[in-house]
């Protein structure tokens, strides 16, 4: 091999080199930790919430205007149930306080034990006296689903801390965190809130998945809880519908109407899609996907042009050499294979360089912007990726550089 | 001379076009990279209200339970970070610091004289009287509401004027009245549009720190008064009774409390009136905690807040990687630019042109390269930012470039292209005369 040559030549002029890698040691760095950190959030924005085939399931927020007692309430949930279900294409109703994802709702503290205090996991506190279960498509992993003979009816005006429903659902995340190894958790009973004052509720089933109304990216993601119970808050309430698939568009325009129509006071009604909420929710996370995406693209133009760039210079320099070479036997190929071997040298230089500058740049992330760490194997693609693209730029000015005729190179000047 | 240079530095633009092209490109995408990246941390970092930021105080009390306390953990882990209602009454009637309000987020459906327009839904929020003063609120019609209304709880509402152009179009509505919540409310103002960047007032549980301006204002006291619902995160850590006396009665935080006093030094008093005031309710039994009590400035409270968030940290950062990156690339396409001119370096060498001045032409001819990256980043920046912009209603309120913003491009990338020149251009310095004249 040629590699000694090269490399004697290569250190007399360093500079071009030099920068070579620099740049792609600096490509490199900043692509293995965009193209990681793309992942990451796709990865999250890819969770499941718990709701089987999201996009054809819709909810609706009633507003009314004027704010009437407890019973009136209730009898306007149940008249807007039913005129809910009427509707043509919706195939389940369900009342309930809030949604996956939707970032507005309550959550509540809870305990496996009266003593425990501090630190008890906050859950998110779904109500539904309708089937909520069946309508979102929920799986339940273990026990039961809720019935409708255990539903309480609450009016948050005047009900007090302790009328609370005596059974509950809990997503699985919830039940491993607060009973860590058990293999079943339906029976035990779950405190909402601590101390003395704490109401106990028997777990008579377990859900897969259910996320919660923020869907955080930690494990507190995963923690709900569902009980069965209707409450009456003076103004509002809402409801969850599946729809016939294709038939959404329609159904939310004349979920609109009818709820309007059947009222009998002003009210303010809102219909909004799951998927809504999934993309607001990760809005964020896609927008920033996508801005080191094209970072990410704009750095392999540059470097590739870099590259370009360099060789061509050295070929324009190199004129003379490479007509003598040529002259004194060497082949095209020979020549072709010179230029190549030279910059995947640099490119190796600058890979290696890379790769520690990755490990740097993320122990930085890491550390100062709460970002996840990487994991090797991007090191591995990033590298490979490079290697390509040096080959790949360097062979346009290099087999330019082997179709110089000897003749003519020698000749001049 | 230097004319002259940049004359010939313009006019070398136009050789080795492809080169040149490329060179400018690379620039321009660093450029605009990093100062759109740049644009908006510096628009979500910047101070909203910057001549009284320091003497605008919000006090932090933990009222949370005895149990689960643990006074080794961090501030944030332990205290609510806002305020009773208890304690937001309490220190809106102690006269402390020069003014004071208690705030809170309220929706109001608001229903139109005619029967058969719909319903709308705007959101305002419940300050007091002393809002207005303490936040330089300006006013297109009308003034706040009275001291009197605030001790009344009178339904009186300043409206901002697209909601005002919405119900009453472009014509001074003060004395008129608008219906929500099922009552009549009598406007007394009107403001210009007013949105302090980021939204220092309101950054827990409302619509975020870089949201659209509020709609309306209706006192505190009538909020409180007609038991209007908040819009907002609540945090309760014991039990409450039932109804809204109870919400009032229990130590449940949901209200924000702003303090502003005379002067910058007046915070030490306040802190002194804050720390009494919680030993005294720990007396009373009301307050469990030993804990610190706390004050945050605007800018401290937006740093506590954590307004800018990591996101858009890592996109600087990021972007500068990359603009470091296109430097790199530009001093390699400047060195093939200039190596191939050490003919003439040579001639004007041997014509008696000294060193300085071969640097001094090549350097000139660096910024203009440097001028026009800039102005190419320029353009590309604008159209970086109108699509950041469409992303989301928060960030099309970010997304903005200002004139430091705008100088700082030309800046930056003329210092950029001047720092790649450096090595090029002292490399054409090097050349020798005698051996490039022989080798003609």
């Amino acid at each position: 091999m040629e590699i000694r040559p090269i490399l004697s030549a290569l250190l007399r002029s360093k500079t071009g080199a030099i920068l070579v890698a620099l740049q792609v040691a600096i490509s490199l760095a900043i692509l293995t930790n965009a193209l990681h950190i793309v992942n990451v959030r796709q990865a999250v924005s890819a969770r499941s919430s718990g709701i089987a085939d999201e996009s054809t399931v819709i909810y609706t927020q009633v507003r009314h205007l004027a704010k009437s007692d407890h019973n009136a309430q209730l009898a306007q949930q149940k008249s807007e149930y039913a005129t809910l279900a009427a509707v043509s294409g919706v195939t389940s109703v369900a009342y309930t306080n809030q949604m996956p994802m939707s970032r507005s709702g309550s959550t509540t503290s809870v305990a496996s034990d009266r003593k425990q205090v501090g630190n008890n996991p906050g859950a998110s506190f779904y109500m539904s006296p309708e089937d909520l279960v069946k309508t979102w498509g929920l799986k339940i992993i273990d026990g039961r689903n809720l019935k409708p003979e255990e539903v309480i009816e609450v009016d948050a005006d005047t009900a007090p801390d302790d009328l609370f429903p005596k059974v509950v659902l809990v997503t699985k995340a919830l039940a491993d965190k607060m009973w860590p190894g058990e293999a079943s958790v339906v029976g035990k009973t779950l405190f909402f809130g601590s101390g003395e004052e704490a109401n106990a509720t028997r777990i008579v089933g377990v859900i897969d998945t259910l996320q919660t109304q923020q869907a955080q990216v930690t494990e507190r993601g995963g923690w709900s809880v569902i009980v069965p119970m209707r409450m009456t808050n003076g103004y509002g309430t809402n409801f969850t519908m599946r729809v016939e698939k294709g038939q959404v568009d329609r159904v939310m325009k004349e979920v609109e109407t009818a709820l309007r129509t059947a009222a009998t006071s002003p009210i303010i009604v809102k219909v909004k899609t799951v998927l809504d909420d999934r993309k607001e929710r990760y809005r964020a996370d896609n927008a920033l996907a996508w801005m080191l995406i094209t970072v990410s693209i704009l750095l392999l133009l540059i470097t590739a042009s870099g590259i370009v760039g360099m060789a061509s210079l050295w070929v324009t320099q190199r004129r003379k050499q490479i007509g003598v070479r040529r002259a004194l036997g060497a082949r095209r190929v020979d020549i072709l294979r010179y230029f190549i071997t030279e910059n995947f040298m640099i490119t190796s230089v600058g890979v290696v360089g890379g790769v520690m500058l990755s490990i740097g740049l993320n122990q930085l992330l890491v550390s100062q912007l709460e970002m996840a760490k990487l994991p090797l194997d991007y090191l591995l693609i990033g590298a490979g990726v490079f290697w390509a693209l040096g080959v790949f730029a360097v062979y346009g000015p290099a087999f330019r550089a082997a179709t110089i005729s000897p003749a003519t190179a020698t000749r001049s000047a | 001379m230097f004319s002259y240079y940049f004359l010939l530095g313009v006019r070398s633009l136009r050789r080795n076009p492809a080169l040149t092209a490329l060179m400018v490109l690379t620039l321009a995408i660093g450029v605009a990279a990093s100062v759109s990246t740049l644009t908006i941390l510096h628009v979500m970092s910047s101070n909203p209200i910057p001549h009284k930021s320091e003497r605008l105080l919000v006090p932090v009390i933990d009222n949370g339970p005895l149990e689960g306390y643990n006074p080794n953990e961090s501030l944030r882990a332990n205290s609510n970070e806002q305020m009773s209602y208890i304690d937001a009454a309490n220190f809106l009637k102690s006269g402390q610091g020069e003014r004071r309000t208690a705030l809170y987020g309220v929706s109001a459906p608001i229903e139109p004289d005619r029967k058969d327009l719909p319903v709308t839904s705007s959101d305002g929020i419940a300050p007091s009287r002393d809002f207005f003063a303490m936040f330089d609120v300006p006013f297109l019609y009308g003034q706040a509401w009275s001291e009197a209304d605030d001790k009344a709880g009178a339904n009186v509402v300043v409206l901002s004027q697209t909601l005002s152009e919405k119900l009453f179009g472009a014509v001074d509505p003060v004395g008129k009245r608008i219906r929500m919540f099922s009552q009549e409310f009598q406007v007394t103002g009107v403001l210009k549009p007013w949105q302090p960047i980021p939204k220092f007032y309101r950054l827990i549980g409302g619509p975020g720190a870089f949201s659209k301006e509020d709609e309306f204002m209706i006192p505190f006291s009538s909020a409180i008064r007609n038991e209007l619902g908040h819009q907002g995160s609540m945090s309760c850590s014991g039990r409450r009774d039932p109804g809204w006396q109870g919400l009032l009665n229990s130590e449940c935080t949901w209200i924000q409390f702003f303090f502003e006093t005379r002067t910058a030094a007046a915070r030490g008093e306040l802190q002194d009136y804050i720390d009494s005031y919680a030993a005294e309710q720990r007396k009373l039994g009301r307050l469990k905690r030993a804990a610190k009590n706390n004050l945050y400035d605007v800018m401290e409270w937006l740093e506590y807040q954590k307004v800018v968030g990591n996101d858009s940290r890592l996109s600087a950062w990021l972007a500068f990687g990359f603009l470091l990156l296109c430097l790199v690339n530009t001093i390699g396409l400047l060195l093939a630019k200039y190596s191939v001119r050490a003919a003439e370096v040579g001639i004007r060498r041997a014509l008696g042109a000294s060193r300085r001045e071969i640097f001094h032409q090549f350097l000139t001819e660096t910024a203009v390269v440097g001028l026009v990256g800039g102005g190419l980043g320029l353009i590309l920046s604008f159209g970086a930012l109108a699509l950041i912009a469409m992303q989301s209603k928060q960030l099309q309120v970010v997304a903005h470039m200002d004139w430091a913003m705008l100088a700082l491009t030309f800046v930056m990338a003329l210092l950029a292209a001047l720092l790649a020149g450096l090595l090029p251009t002292w490399r054409a310095c090097q050349v020798t005369p005698a051996l490039q004249l022989k080798s003609q």
